[in-house]
Order: structure tokens, then sequence, then C-alpha cells
């Protein structure tokens, strides 16, 4: 229906947009995706071509010795096990909690509403910096372990007001219908508001997952003594960062024959972090992208 | 009171009761999270003594030396804080007037195209810079900003300039080049929010509008950017008072020699100054939450008296 | 049903990493397993790396090490004090003062007393082990490097110089080059002559890295100028020997004449137009093409060109890079950009932490590591596989026993330096071979490129310090270096703050300086600028520091 009524409108102007857009569009799509493809380049050239930069579009001297470099690296394996585990175990809890503390400060009669939120902003704000929070978790007994990863972030002030920002817009609507009918806070909120926020909730949910699949901070300073808890991320900072240093027979005029430097490596690593990202992007993206038909109780 | 200003008037009168133990759920629940929010964030907040004091790891957080506001006066009577603090405020607005813009024009434009799998893949596209860390970014806005550098190239070409320009050797180009530096890594990223919003418009508001003979530019301003104006004031209230934070990583990397006037944020300035120095980096970040948290209020204050939605 | 897989999924994910906190590793039981961290950058070994495993046969321990990554040192050991989250071994860097004054280090006092280790004892003189005593009146570190065994053997120069490209010498026929304006003149000169490469580069004479710390590229060249050791941070004037004097080089005519002339060869176009916003990775690849002919830099800070100049034959076409110790005078005699003397960094080093539970131990391990036997294994490795013994009693190496230890994943499963545990430089117990590979004669010879070598005979030279042209000084004074004084300053104290200062405001300025187009004026309004971040703060503790470790060497 929709489709067919725009199609029957377009004018001259309206060509004219979609022609200027379209146009648009792809130049930005060149200008964002030129960094990605010149770090892909830069990830298969040889190490001592990479050091002399100037590589835009096409490896020179093509290798693929950086992703071996990475993928060989000894704490992959383990690395990547924890930084799975932890990505997916906090997106799910991290949203669930947000959404349900969002969905209570959303609810226009509910009392503490601005003093909640009001509560939650100040934390965006005020760190007592990196000490406290260290006494803190040791406190708590979370140092050294897995846990230190999941519970720290897991409610956020920044994902609970995008989430109550989506929930105020819906139509009170489907809450007092709901509401005539006898049903209970927790039933709404699971069965009449949550299908309604899939686009905002699949926003929060890459949010919560790029950032632990990204972390690494927080490996090092509470894991940094119990490898078996250590993140992919960390163990990638620990790879570049020890590339810096040189093979101690490399300052006589001696060729390191596998060498690797770190502007390869550092591309490697990106790339190969990036891909699983990507690959989970689809099926969140339908949320955002073609949007949803709400349907139901209309206003 | 709230209850009554804010109800509906039809379950007004009906529901009080019904309605205080519906909500006493709700208010466990709440009450849960406030227990934890306390743990997890105002907790740490005790560390905020370190900044009135001579802060040693050996002494801990509560036996260390109490100097008052020494670490506070060390800031202010400092003029490269001073500068810094500038620096850092003149950043971060033009990045958020600059990201906010393009995030949203960027969503909105592409709201409008109709193939969905053309669609799909500019949006994948956009957001991928987000992904790459600020030295592999820097390292190509060096290459591109350099003498004989892809800019200067195209406007050689284009007779815009007649001899290149050094836009590192000269601090009035850094600002703007953070600036651009941003809105190219973050439109895509930033714009996903927008975009989630945008679907969630009611499509029959379109089909009216569009029997109504409205035109594209008229929907866009009549349904499209009303429909996202709480997100947009809400980020914007939140964002506004991360002004403060305008960043570390690309002004460190970026901002070298003889563009360290302009470049050095509060954050830089905290790494130089503030190293084994727990006591002044605490001073900062109080100093930091302060002016976020005065700016937080004034906007939803603003926000308040314009009818929008807001923070608190 | 969605529900339930998401719980099933998280389940099994916890169970995933349950399962590898679980399985511990089984290892032989005689053998204990401690952790070390170091904060510098590092590489860590493969689990089960071979000669890790020999070292533990014979000495009982295993150390994993980790290393430091992007945090300040400052901060790292902060929070570690605050978690009590310690390893067993660790090498504080600019930290260890504050782990020292938090009581998470085991002092050596008593060990050093007792026979059984005496290889610790060994590493230091007596008056030296005083320079690492802490205020509390015990000794908690040492430092491991910069030590040598009996006669030195090392034929490198891994410190600072003004370098030049050995195609430059032979250009100008092997020239004797004392100042700078005799340095920047033969630059010009070959420029002018050979302005492109063979490969259409077109060379640039001169750059100076001034990014970050490695801004010491453009800053500390003065002290050099003047004929002084790297005390870093200051010069120490022995003018009167008996009293030893604490002078800042950043306002000595010295300086100036030095600013000067890089501002005069900055606008003349000589020197690199974007040196002073110039980063790291465009410096190194600057330097991989072969287009710089000269520059100012510690030589590991640039030694990973030497890959690529293999790689692409400009060893053959001679851009390997010359040392050369220039002084600021014409004649002077005073020069020692070269230190022939030890250089004991008393600021950090190798401590053994309250968490190691047997100490005792611990220290005994150390003592093991200088034994010459265990030394062997982690610099040269096991005889026959890694180095062969001639009929003259010389290590010696094949192609392919250096090829393997060039080879990261060679040396990750098979080599294990402890590189920050005690070692030695210098000439080994038997008093013929050298204490590591790469001072031995044989392999340092053989590793040189032909334009190198026919320099090394043209100046009659036999290793790399000689082209400094430095003095002899085989003992430094005892207060040196200055550096380690000033190393872990910060602004907690009033010379501290103004120690960070001074580093802001050169940053700041230098570059501002050199780029100038009226030089005096500008360089008036540095010196200003740097008088008012009260140097003279700093100088007088420094001074404090100077006479207290004089006072302790007499």
């Amino acid at each position: 229906m929709f489709k067919k009524l725009t199609k029957t409108k377009m004018n001259g102007w309206d060509w004219a947009f979609v022609i200027c857009n379209t146009i648009f569009l792809i130049l930005f799509c060149a200008v964002t995706l030129y960094p990605v493809l010149n770090t892909l380049a830069y990830s298969f050239t040889d190490g001592s071509e990479a050091i002399l930069k100037n590589i835009h579009l096409v490896p020179r001297k093509f290798t693929t010795a950086a992703y071996k470099k990475v993928f060989n690296m000894s704490g992959f394996r383990q690395g990547l096990i924890v930084t799975v585990s932890r990505t997916v175990l906090a997106s799910f809890l991290s949203l669930g909690a947000n959404a349900l503390l969002a969905y209570i400060i959303s609810r226009k009669n509910f009392i503490f509403k601005r003093s909640l939120s009001l509560f939650w902003v100040i934390t965006m704000y005020a760190s007592g910096g990196l000490i406290p929070s260290v006494l803190l978790m040791t406190k708590l007994g979370l140092t050294g372990t897995f846990w230190v990863y999941i519970f720290p972030g897991l409610v956020s002030a920044f994902n609970i007001l995008v989430l109550r920002t989506y929930m105020s817009s819906l139509p009170d609507s489907y809450e007092e219908s709901a509401q005539l009918d006898g049903a209970g806070h927790m039933t709404i909120f699971v069965r009449i508001i949550s299908p309604l926020c899939k686009p905002v909730y699949a926003t929060v949910f890459l949010f919560v997952a790029v950032w632990h699949w990204n972390s690494w901070f927080d490996a090092m300073i509470y894991n940094r003594l119990k490898s078996q808890n250590t993140t992919l991320q960390y163990e990638l900072q620990k790879l570049l960062s020890s590339l810096t240093q040189l093979n101690p027979s490399a300052d006589s005029s001696g060729k390191v024959t596998d060498m690797t430097t770190e502007i390869q490596v550092r591309a490697a690593a990106t790339i190969a972090t990036m891909l699983p990202i990507i690959c989970l992007y689809p099926f969140l993206q339908r949320y955002f992208v073609t949007g949803l038909t709400i349907g139901g109780v209309k206003e | 009171m709230s209850l009554i200003e804010n109800d509906a008037p039809a379950l007004k009168s009906k529901t009080t009761k019904a309605d205080i133990k519906r909500q006493s759920i709700l208010l466990i629940i709440a009450g849960l999270y406030v227990i934890y929010g306390i743990v997890f964030y105002y907790l740490p907040l005790l560390g905020w003594i370190m900044a009135f004091q001579n802060y040693k790891p050996r002494d801990g957080l509560f036996g260390s030396e109490f100097v008052g506001l020494k670490w506070f006066k060390f800031l202010f009577e400092d003029k490269t804080f001073l500068r810094v603090l500038r620096n850092t405020l003149a950043m971060g607005v033009i990045n958020l007037v600059a990201t906010t813009i393009t995030a949203i024009g960027f969503a909105i434009l592409l709201s409008e195209v109709r193939n969905v799998l053309g669609k799909k893949i500019v949006q994948t596209i956009s957001y991928l810079p987000h992904f790459l860390s600020w030295i592999v970014v820097t390292s190509i806005v060096r290459d591109a900003f350099a003498t004989k550098g892809m800019i200067n190239e195209l406007l050689l070409n284009l007779h815009i300039i007649k001899t290149p320009i050094s836009y590192f050797m000269e601090t009035k180009y850094f600002w703007p080049i953070v600036a651009i530096s941003n809105v190219w890594k973050e439109t895509g990223w930033n714009a996903i929010i927008y975009l989630a919003t945008i679907t969630a418009i009611d499509p029959s508001l379109y089909e009216a509008a569009a029997m109504d003979g409205a035109g594209r530019w008229q929907k866009i301003k009549n349904i499209t950017l009303p429909g996202i104006r709480s997100t947009i004031i809400i980020l914007l209230i939140m964002n506004i008072g991360n002004v403060i934070n305008a960043g570390f990583e690309i002004q460190y990397l970026l901002g070298l020699g003889v563009l360290l006037p302009v470049s050095q944020t509060i954050d830089i300035y905290v790494l130089n100054y503030g190293m084994s120095n727990f006591s002044l980096g605490t001073a900062a970040g109080i100093f930091k939450t302060f002016v976020s948290m005065i700016l937080i209020f004034t906007f939803n204050y603003i926000a308040k008296k314009t009818g929008d939605e807001r923070l608190f | 049903m969605k529900s339930k897989k998401i719980i099933a999924l998280a389940l099994a994910c916890m169970m995933t990493v349950g399962a590898f906190a679980g399985c511990a590793k089984k290892k032989s039981d005689s053998v204990v397993d401690w952790t070390m961290i170091a904060f510098m950058a590092g590489k860590e070994l493969n689990e089960g790396n071979e000669i890790q495993e020999e070292i533990a046969k014979k000495t009982g321990v295993r150390v994993k090490e980790s290393w430091n990554t992007a945090q300040d040192v400052a901060s790292a050991v902060g929070t570690m004090i605050a978690s009590n989250d310690l390893p067993d071994l660790i090498d504080g860097g600019n930290g260890s003062k504050m782990l020292a004054e938090a009581g998470m280090l085991v002092a050596w006092d008593d060990y050093l007393k007792k026979d059984e280790f005496k290889n610790l004892k060994e590493m230091f003189s007596d008056k030296q082990w005083e320079l690492f005593r802490q205020a509390d009146g015990h000794i908690y570190w040492a430092n491991v490097f910069g030590k040598t065994y009996g006669e030195p053997k090392s034929r490198t120069h891994n410190d600072e110089a003004f370098w030049v490209q050995v195609r430059v010498l032979e250009w100008a026929n092997y020239p004797i080059i004392e100042t700078l304006d005799e340095y920047f003149d033969l630059l010009q000169k070959y420029a002018e002559a050979n302005p492109k490469n063979a490969d259409g580069v077109d060379v640039i004479p001169y750059t100076a890295l001034c990014e970050g710390w490695r801004y010491f590229c453009v800053e500390n060249a003065p002290q050099f100028l003047d004929g002084y050791p790297n005390d870093g941070s200051v010069l120490v004037n022995l003018d009167d020997p008996d009293n030893p004097k604490i002078e800042d080089y950043n306002v000595t005519p010295t300086a100036h004449m030095y600013f000067k002339k890089l501002n005069e060869v900055y606008n003349a176009g000589i020197m690199d137009q974007e040196f002073a916003t110039m980063d790291y990775d465009t410096y190194i690849a600057k330097l991989a093409s072969g287009a710089v002919l000269g520059m100012c830099d510690q030589n590991w800070d640039f030694a990973q060109i030497n890959n690529t100049f293999i790689d692409k034959g400009f060893d053959k076409l001679g851009y390997n890079y010359i040392p050369l110790g220039l002084v600021a005078e014409k004649g002077q005699t005073k020069n020692q950009w070269h230190a022939y003397a030890d250089v004991p960094n008393v600021s950090s080093g190798v401590a053994v932490t309250t968490k190691c539970k047997d100490p005792d131990k611990a220290f005994k391990f150390l003592n093991q590591c200088l034994d010459q036997e265990i030394h062997d294994l982690r610099f040269w490795g096991i005889k026959d596989v890694d180095y062969k013994v001639g009929d003259d009693g010389l290590y010696y190496r094949t192609e392919e026993m250096r090829k393997n230890w060039q080879n990261d994943a060679f040396r990750a499963k098979h080599v294990c330096n402890y590189s920050y545990l005690p070692q030695w430089g210098g000439t080994h117990r038997d008093g013929k071979n050298a204490m590591k590979p790469e001072d031995q004669e044989s392999e340092f010879f053989a590793t040189l490129s032909e334009p190198l070598k026919k320099a090394f005979e043209k100046y009659n030279y036999t290793s790399y310090g000689d082209f400094l042209r430095s003095e002899h000084i085989t003992k430094l004074g005892f207060w040196y270096p200055m550096y380690s004084h000033s190393n872990d300053m910060n602004s907690t104290t009033d010379y501290g703050a103004a120690w960070v200062r001074m580093g802001e405001c050169k940053h700041e300025w230098l570059p501002k300086v050199i780029t100038s187009k009226d030089f005096e004026t500008d360089w008036a309004a540095y010196q200003k600028a740097y008088a008012d971040c009260k140097p003279e703060l700093f100088l007088a503790e420094m001074q404090k520091e100077l006479d207290r470790r004089a006072a302790l060497g007499k």
C-alpha cells in the first residue's frame, strides 16, 4: 500500500532527491569503507614493507604471516572462549536488567520516576577512579574471577535512558488495555512492551555486545595474573606491545626471518576481531533497518 | 502528586488503591537496583577523599595525610590547566555539534532509501570504522592530511589552493581535523540509535500525510523529526554532560609538537601530571563531574521549560 | 522457547569457563611455578618452552613472565597494591619505590651476607649496593642490566649518537666529522649531489623525532655535545673534582648553539619540514625507505629498519647508519657518547615480593641464574643444538642456528632468556668467550654488510664504539647515572612538579624554536617560559641526591 502510494507520487523533485541521496550515500560508503580496506591491505602486507607505509588498497608482498601470528598466539583459544562467554552472557543479562529497570521508570505513574532517573544519571558522570574500583572488586571477591566482567557493568545508565525514552514513546493504550484485562506489571513488561521494543532492544544488545567484545582493560586490571581468565582483546594487546620490543638479536644487522611488525599485526588483529561482530550484525540489523509494523491495539 | 498529575484521567479515580498495590512489585525491584547502584557506583565515590589527601598506596584510602584543597589549587593556579580546559570544552562542543548533526542527517537520508538491500549495505559499511582503533584511524588521517597527501592533491587539482597546506604545522586546523575524524569514525555508529527510533514511527502517519499531498521534506519535518525528537533531546543532554570528556587518544596521537597548545585535553593533562599522583587525578575527576553536573542540570531544566522529554 | 535456548547457551558458556578454570596444568611436583611481571614490553614464552624446562630441571623453578601492556607503570603498581594481587617476582620499573614503601617486597640484606648467595653479592661492589638502599635502610632490588664481567666485549653501540648513512661517508672519502657545522655541511653537500635515491625517493638530509617520550631525539644532545655522559636529566660538572655540581643542559650556551643550528638547517630546508608533528611510525617509514641521511637517536629506537634494508638490498647500497660522536667545539677531547663503563640504574630492578611463599628459594634461584651453566643456557642455549664449541674453546653458531635464534616462533618454543633476571655482559668465566653471543667477535663480523665492513677497514676501527671517538673512561662518577633519581619523580613533590612542568615546557617549545622565523626572540620566550617552571627546585633536589651519592662513594 505504502510503496504504491509513494511511487505514484514521485515528481521531478523527488527524483532529484533520490539521485542526489544515492550519490551522496555511495560517496559516504566509499569514504567509510576506505579505512577498513586499507587495514585489510596492511594485514596482508609483509612486515618489512609495512613499515614503509604508503599502502592504500592493495597489499605489497602478500603474506598471511600476521594472521598466523594472531591465530597461533599462545592465549588465542583460551582468550576467545572467555571473550565469547562474557559477551554472550553479559549481553543477555545486561539487556534484561536494563530493560526491566527502564520499564519501571518509564511507567507514567511510578512514584520515584524522576528521582530514580537522577540516581542513575549521576552514575554516568561521577566516578571514583581506578583505585577505589579495584579496592571494591577485591573486597567483593571478584578480583581474579570471570564474574568481574559481568557484574560491574550490568546496569548502565546510558542504556536505561535509551530504553526508557523508547518505552515512554509507546502509546499508553497498550498498558491500559492490558491492565483492564487484569495483567500484572511483569506480564505487561514481558508480553506487551518487550515485543514492541525489538528495535531498541537490538540496539542496546549491540552496544553491550560490542563493548564486551572489545574490552581488555578490565582483564588486565583484575586478571593479570590469572591467565585462564584473560580475554582475547587483552591477549591481542599483549601481542601488540610485545612487538614494540625488539628481538634482542635484531640489533646486530642480522635479518629476523619471520619478521612481523606492529602495523601489520595490528591490522590483522583488527580485521580478525571485526569479523564476528559483522557476522552478528545482520541478525540485529533487520530490527532497525526494515522496521516493524506496530500491530495490535490502536490508539 | 505525580500520580495524579501523570495518570490518565480515566484510570485515576478507579484504580488508585490497586495501583499502589500493583506498584509494590515495581518498588521492590527498583529497590534492588538501588542497592546494586549504591554498591557498584556510589561506594567507589568514597575514593574522592583521595583528592584531599597526599594519597600513598602504602597508607591506603583512610590512612593518607590530608592536605585540604591543595590539588584543586594546583590545578587552578596552573596556566596550562586553564588552557587545557579551554581546549577540552572547545573540542567537546565542536565534536558534539558535528557528530549529532551528521548522525541525525545520515539516519534520515538512509531512512528515505526504499531499496532494502541497498539500505542494509550502506548501513553496514557506514558503521565499520567504529571498530577501528584510533591508532589505525589517526595514521590514515595523518597520511590524508600530509603535505603530499590526498586532501592537498585533491584541493590542488580542483584549483582551490595554489600551494599545499601543512595542516599539522598550523594550530588553526587541528580542531576541525579532530571533528572531521570523529564524524568519519562515528557517524554510522551513532546513527543506529536514530534509525531504530525511526523504524518505530507508525507508517500510517506517512500514508495519511501522503494522502494529504505532503512532499518529502514536509514528511521529514512533520513526522520523522518529531518522531525522533525525544531521542535527540535525551542523547543531546547526556552528551552535553560529556563535553568535558572531549577525548584522549586522537588528540594524544595527532596533536604533537607545535600542536600541543591546542591539542591537550584534561585527560592528557592528567596523564602527564597525574603520573604516580593519584590525588591530582582524582581532583581533576571531581572537577569534571562538577562541570558535567552543572551542564546536565542546566539543560535538563531548559528541556523541562520547553516541555520536552528530559533526563530526570 | 527462545528464552530457554538462550539460558541453555549461557549455561554452556559458563560451564566451559568453569571447566577451563578447573583444569589446573599437571606438572612434575618437584618444580615450583612462579609468576613474574616486568613493566616493560616483552614476549611471553610458550607453555613447555624447552630451555625453560631445562632450567626448571636444574633449579626446581619455572617462572611465567608477564609484561606490561599499554598502561603507565605507576597506576599499574598502584592498582596491584590496592588489590594485593602480586606476582612472586617483579621488576617494578618506576613503581619500585612505591612497592617497597607499601611493604610488598622482601629485603635482600640478610641474603647478601650469606655465602651461598655470592653470585648475587658479586653483581655490585659494597659501595654500589649502598646506592640501592632505600630510606628505610633496606635493599629491595638489584638492577640486572649494564654489568660487565671481566673484560668488556661489546662491539655495538646501542645508545645515542648523531647517525649518518655509511654511503655519505664513503662519498666524502671517509672524513672525520667532529662538529655540528661539519655534520650538516656534509649532509647538505651529499644531498645536493645526490638529491634522489636509486629508486627515485627524495633524500631527507636530516630529521628528528619529537613524539612523546621519544623526544630525547631532539632534546638531550647538548649534554653530549659538551662532552658529558648520559646522566639523562642533568649534567654533573667536575671542574672541582671534590665538589661535583649539578648543571642544567637546557640553558647552556651549547644548547643555544645547537638549537640555533637546527633552526638554521630547518629554515634552509635541510631538516625535514614535517619533523615537528611526525609520529613514530612515520619516522620509521622514512628511515626504512633509506631516504634519511642523518638523525640523532638511540640505536635500539630504530634498529628494526635493518630487516627492510636487507630485504630491499639497501644494506648493499650503504644505507646503514654509522654513529658519530659530535662535540661542541672542534678539537674538543671531552667526549662520552659511548659509555665504556658499567651503568647501574639503581632506581629499579628485580625484586622478590611478599606474595612469594618461599623467599629463600627465590633468592637461591636468582643466585643460580648467574651460575655459568644456567647463564649459558639462557643466552647461548643448549650445546650442539644452539651453539658449537670450536677446538680453541670458542663458542660459535652455524648459519642455521643463528637463523633459528632470530626466528620469533622458534624463540617462543625454545629460547628462555629470563631477560629481567640477573645477568652479565662481558667475558665468560672461562676467560675466552663472551657472556652473550651478540658480543662474540665472530658473531659480530659475520653479520656486517659490505659497505659497513669497508668503513670499519678504512677507519681502522673494530667496534661501533670506535666511531664515536669517546674517551675510554672505565670508571664513571659513583653517582652515575643521575636519571635514576629523576625517573620516578612526579607531581606529588614541589621539585617533581617542577620536573614535570619542565618536560611539558620543552615538549611545547623545542619544536617552536626550531621552526621559528625569528629564532632569538622565540628562544628568549622559551627560556622565560622554562624559568617559570622553577627548574631551580628540581636542580636543588638533584644536587642533594648527588651530594648523598658522592658521600656514599667516598
